[in-house]
């Protein structure tokens, strides 16, 4: 039972992790209306600027997290305005696919730049905090708290600002949106900003728990999608909720598998939720 | 005012919907267009807002062509459309409806929205529920509404009747009937022949992608071929 309970923990933590990206992956998915893969390629350069600002600059985790979120938005938006924009006219498909040869394009200028071998950040060490029977990696609860006030944040923008407004607007109905003057070009660039550097926030997470190399991103793609799937495609809460899903279905795994079989929780997941619930657990577009 | 003038266009290369048709709306005039199914209403208003590109003709707005604009740039000249369905954010509450109907005036968002809820005593309770909870009728207030918040020069409305119930439609009819004794200028697409010949000044006939006829709504309302074809005898 006590050791339910530690995978039961251990999974709402990876979930928590997990949100971030699946959050990005959602934000992007509801404006720009195409899965955009291109998000593990990003959450790898958000890992690597965040190793950069961390380990050759000195600057303390949570700070690096602020530049694991620019550079990954930055590259994010150069992907939009350099290809995607122009291939999402040819339908959502021709899109994904361009945004799966990115993510492989994004890992490779990684790779030029910072070779193949695995990096780790420069953190202090601390000794597992006990609660009752649970021991948690205070590293883990850390994360999960950047990881929750950048949700908290992605809530208060979308829900409280004119921008954010504009952004759900689009998501919403974009020819609705173009009738009350919003510029949807605008705001997929925003959405590319926005959902970018939350992959990369959420990239330099899942690599404080463990290292980094280029395939950081790629290697957790599919629990990324698994999580966006689950939760219901283009809603925010759904995210959160499908990567807690996902993250505690891949702990709990453990009682049964071998780790080596963990990804296919997500699948299996996947198979589940929309075999039951084809819109996912929140709903498509639910806010 | 408004002037469309032989208006081509449709929604792929190879599809022509509308085949040469025209529009004409002055200041404070109301307009119905009427036709047969398919015959292209809905296409003219979305071709004069800006939602289908046009192969040939003209949008003029006060004699200054509008149609190489985008919507949004119409939007800003003070054409409206409010479209027949999806015509409101459903996950968003009312007052946030609102709010994105008057995105482009920010600074007259607050006194525009406070207007409009005494105006429709119904939206006002409802505003911090979400659009999708509303009714068929209360949407088509809201939509209306929506496009009150820029105070627009000419209001499109693409069927507002269809799928109300004759209460619901009767009430949004009254509606219109007021803003257009305020003086706004109205073309309105209407299956209800009767009802907008009724309320409207003039008349457009659409019939295959054409203007087959115009003149006073009330001369329409009285011609032997229209009441056969459109008004049930």
């Amino acid at each position: 039972m006590i050791r339910v309970l530690q995978l039961v923990a251990d999974g709402v933590m990876a979930g928590a992790t997990l949100a971030v990206p699946a959050i990005a992956f959602n934000t992007m998915y509801a404006v720009l209306r195409f899965p955009n893969f291109a998000i593990s390629g990003l959450a790898t350069i958000g890992a690597f600027a965040g190793y950069a600002a961390n380990v050759w600059g000195g600057w303390p985790a949570p700070l690096a997290l602020g530049a694991a979120f620019v550079a990954a938005a930055l590259a994010s938006v150069a992907c939009e305005l350099g290809a995607l924009r122009r291939l999402r006219r040819s339908g959502p498909l021709a899109a994904a696919v361009a945004s799966v040869a990115l993510t492989i394009l994004l890992e490779n200028v990684v790779r030029f730049g910072f070779g193949n071998e695995l990096r780790g950040y420069d953190l202090p060490v601390f000794r597992d905090w006990r609660l009752g029977p649970l021991r948690l990696n205070p590293q883990e609860i850390e994360n999960a708290a950047c990881a929750l006030v950048a949700t908290a944040a992605l809530f208060l923008f979308l829900g409280f600002t004119r921008t954010g407004r504009m952004m759900r607007a689009v998501a919403d109905n974009p020819a609705l949106a173009a009738l009350k003057g919003i510029d949807a070009g605008a705001v997929a660039v925003l959405a590319s900003l926005l959902g970018g550097g939350l992959a990369g926030f959420g990239g330099m997470l899942i690599g404080l728990d463990a290292s980094i190399d280029p395939l950081t991103g790629f290697r957790v793609m599919l629990s990324i999608f698994a999580a966006a799937v689950v939760g219901g495609l283009g809603s925010i809460p759904g995210a959160v909720l499908g990567a807690v899903v996902v993250g505690v279905g891949e702990e709990c795994s453990l009682l049964l598998l071998d780790p080596a079989y963990r990804s296919a929780v997500g699948f299996l997941a996947i198979l589940l939720v929309l075999s039951f619930r084809p819109r996912g657990l929140l709903g498509e577009r639910a806010w | 005012m408004l002037r469309a003038e032989r208006i081509v266009c449709g929604y792929g290369s190879a599809d022509e919907i509308l085949k040469g048709a025209d529009l004409a709306v002055a200041e404070g005039e109301m307009v119905a267009i009427i036709g047969p199914n398919g015959a292209g209403k809905s296409t003219l208003l979305k071709a004069v807002a800006g939602l289908l590109p046009l192969k040939s003709g003209a949008v003029l707005l006060d004699g200054v062509p509008a149609h190489a604009l985008p919507a949004r740039e119409r939007v800003r000249r003070g054409i409206a459309l409010v479209p027949q369905e999806a015509n409101v954010f459903p996950t968003m509450t009312v007052r946030e409806n609102l709010e994105i109907g008057g995105f482009i005036e920010p600074q007259a968002v607050a006194a525009r929205a406070d207007a409009l809820f005494a105006r429709f005593p119904m939206l006002a309770e409802k505003r911090r529920q979400a659009a999708r909870t509303l009714s068929g009728g209360q949407r088509q207030v809201l939509a209306m509404a929506m496009a009150l918040m820029l105070q627009p020069r000419i209001l499109l409305l693409d069927e507002p009747s269809a799928g109300l119930s004759p209460k619901a439609a009767e009430t949004l009819f009254d509606v219109i009937r007021t803003l257009h004794r305020e003086g706004r200028s109205i073309a309105m697409v209407e299956q209800n022949a009767h009802e907008a010949l009724t309320i409207a000044d003039r008349g457009v006939v659409l019939v295959d992608g054409r203007t087959a006829r115009h003149g006073p709504a009330a001369e329409l309302a009285a011609d032997p071929q229209v009441r056969r074809l459109f008004l049930g005898g």
